[in-house]
């Protein structure tokens, strides 16, 4: 199952499937007064027959494995995510905060004094964005 | 005669110490936040809009224009340096990076400074001397011409980003399928809003460009337990007079591609570049090297991308249409200082069109005397170690995709997109054409169902039209050439197989 190109395929069928399904509900109209499904439709149908056309080519090509690492992109995605939560419900300060020593568990070694100087840095800009670009960044 | 006069009228407007100070301080500043990772053009000229609230409509467009190209080389640097492009900068990624990986970050941002301002130059004469002829040729484009142009268009960045025409054109068509998010214009039909209002307009561009390219390549470095930083061994910022005359016809070669590519609605900089890049993969001397990291797979790119912008202001004030995100933008900006862009503007406000001409001229100049020189010092501030940049690097992603819409939502967009240009690139898909698709892609949907409009739903009417048959009929010589090269080389493996094969 670890075949990059199986996944590949797998990957746009799944995708046109996912717009094309739903294409389906919306209004088709005709080719002479075409609905809002009708374009979405044409360009899954496209898009779902270049992932058979993968899908097949995986059967003939070398089997690839796929390298895919959890770690990384959940801490990535738990920093931006934490960042605009703790934004939207304290402040951006306490999502520069959150993000900086979040992501930092990313880098090849944890340092917080490092982490602290960043955050100091990334707080400066952020002021500055605010005070001289005058950005909505609600910092305090 | 009228042009240079026309001309000479736009510098003497461009040329008061007011308006030189507003193209000054926009090409500064447009550069300095266009800099900073996550900051496109689209993002960088958001941001800054609101400074032209309160200055005069001459140097307030003149601002503007300078925000624009400022922050186009300033997309380019980040684009070149740490792989993070916008959608006029992607191609920048593909040599520029490379050349970075070489060490030859210096070199790298020096072509693209001096071939953005050939380009601008030769684009700036092209518009001076055939803005109204050129607004007429773009006015006889019909929707099905469009059509036609846009999907040449994927086919070209199909196969120059990816090398592979089948993966390219998935993602092309990935990108129009994202495109259809939110509300039908049409018929006001809400699509794949999954009953969301913050998608009923549709995702940002910023939050796509910012996800599937920045984020998702911060991932991979982390990934490969990068500790470099971007720019490693010596610094060489001046080119070698070999370099130089390499960048000459390159930076040539773009500027003619991206003056008429930028001309023509649905085209601008992000397909000048592409065509850019694949003119020069065509008939550079150094052809076979481009993709490597070489000044050719630079300058054309960083040429087109220039003059497109420049020639892209054509079709906005000569028939009012912007043609991408970033002319919205600038339409919105002429619309608030009360001037209504089209076929009117260049008569009713010729102060404002010739000035705003000139002013490119000299916010070219701006561009390279301040760039050039500071290219080095920029290089310098960027000298941090990874473990420092990409905390960095993900704050500003954050406050780009905010600043947009001063809405926090559009992060959490843009860590879905980051997911899912991390997952592309792992199953090996290339996320550029993706963006060519997305931003195109209502455009696309747009002239296609105006076209069956017309023509009652006939399908041959995309085949009759002169323009539309004949760039299908390109685009159907380049897919039957794939096909036929596929089996070629198909041919060969299988005879230097065979022939390597023991007792045989």
């Amino acid at each position: 199952m670890n075949n990059q190109q199986l996944i590949k395929g797998l990957t746009l069928v799944g995708i046109a499937l996912l717009f094309g399904i739903p294409a389906l509900g919306y209004r088709m109209g005709n080719f002479t007064q075409p609905g809002p499904g009708l374009f979405p439709l044409i360009i899954s149908g496209i898009l779902l027959a270049i992932g058979i056309a993968a899908l097949v080519k995986s059967r003939f090509v070398e089997r690839v494995p796929m390298d895919f690492k959890v770690r990384n992109i959940a801490l990535i995605l738990l920093s931006l995510g934490g960042f605009a939560f703790l934004s939207e419900k304290v402040n951006m300060t306490v999502g520069v905060i959150f993000l900086v020593f979040v992501s930092g568990f990313g880098a090849t070694d944890y340092s917080v004094m490092r982490n602290l100087k960043i955050l100091a840095g990334l707080l400066a800009i952020a002021f500055a964005l605010q005070q001289l670009l005058g950005l909505n960044l609600h910092l305090y | 005669m009228d042009i240079l006069h026309n001309l000479a009228f736009g510098f003497s407007h461009a040329l008061t110490l007011h308006n030189l100070m507003y193209c000054a301080i926009g090409c500064i500043v447009g550069t300095l936040v266009g800099l900073l990772p996550g900051m496109g053009p689209l993002a960088t000229i958001s941001l800054l809009l609101p400074l032209t609230y309160s200055i005069p409509t001459g140097g307030a467009l003149i601002m503007m224009a300078g925000i624009y190209y400022g922050a186009q080389y300033g997309d380019s640097v980040s684009a070149i340096t740490m792989k993070i492009p916008h959608a006029s900068s992607i191609v920048a990624c593909i040599d520029g990076y490379q050349m970075t990986l070489k060490g030859q970050t210096g070199l790298a941002l020096f072509t693209a400074g001096i071939s953005s301002f050939i380009g601008g130059t030769v684009a700036i004469v092209v518009l001076a001397w055939m803005a109204p002829v050129l607004g007429e040729v773009a006015l006889m484009f019909g929707p099905a011409d469009y059509c036609a142009l846009m999907l040449l268009g994927f086919v070209c960045v199909s196969f120059v980003s990816t090398g592979s025409l089948l993966d390219g054109l998935a993602m092309a068509m990935v990108g129009v399928l994202l495109g259809q998010i939110g509300t039908d214009v049409t018929s006001g039909q809400p699509r794949y809003t999954m009953d969301m209002d913050f998608l009923l307009d549709g995702i940002g561009l910023v939050s796509v460009a910012l996800g599937c390219f920045g984020i998702a390549e911060i991932t991979k470095n982390l990934d490969q337990g990068t500790v470099r930083t971007p720019f490693s061994g010596k610094i060489k910022l001046m080119p070698t007079w070999p370099e130089f005359k390499r960048i000459i016809p390159s930076a040539l070669r773009g500027s003619v591609v991206g003056s008429i590519l930028g001309i023509l609605p649905g085209g601008g900089p992000t397909i000048a570049q592409f065509g850019a890049y694949a003119v020069d993969k065509k008939f550079s001397k150094y052809k076979h090297e481009i993709g490597t990291g070489v000044i050719e797979g630079v300058a054309g790119q960083a040429a087109a991308d220039e003059a497109a912008s420049r020639t892209s202001f054509i079709p906005l004030m000569s028939i009012g249409i912007p043609e991408n995100p970033v002319m919205a933008l600038m339409l919105a900006a002429f619309i608030i200082k009360g001037i209504q862009p089209g076929p009117n503007m260049i008569a009713a406000h010729p102060d404002l069109f010739w000035g705003l001409v000139a002013s490119m001229w000299i916010g070219g100049c701006f561009l390279v005397i301040l760039n050039v020189p500071l290219v080095r010092y920029l290089l310098s501030i960027f000298k941090i170690p990874y473990a420092v940049l990409f905390p960095a690097i993900l704050f500003f992603c954050c406050v780009g995709s905010y600043s947009v819409n001063n809405n926090l939502h559009d992060i959490y967009t843009t860590g879905v997109f980051g997911l899912f240009g991390y997952i592309l690139m792992r199953v090996g898909l290339e996320p550029a054409p993706l963006m060519l698709g997305f931003i195109l892609g209502p455009m696309l949907e747009e002239y296609f169902r105006r076209q069956l409009l017309i023509s009652r739903g006939d399908f041959t009417s995309f085949l009759t039209r002169p323009i539309s048959g004949g760039l299908l009929a390109l685009i159907a010589v380049f897919m039957v050439w794939q096909v036929v090269a596929f089996f070629i080389n198909a041919n060969k493996k299988k005879a230097a197989a065979e022939a390597a094969a023991p007792g045989v």
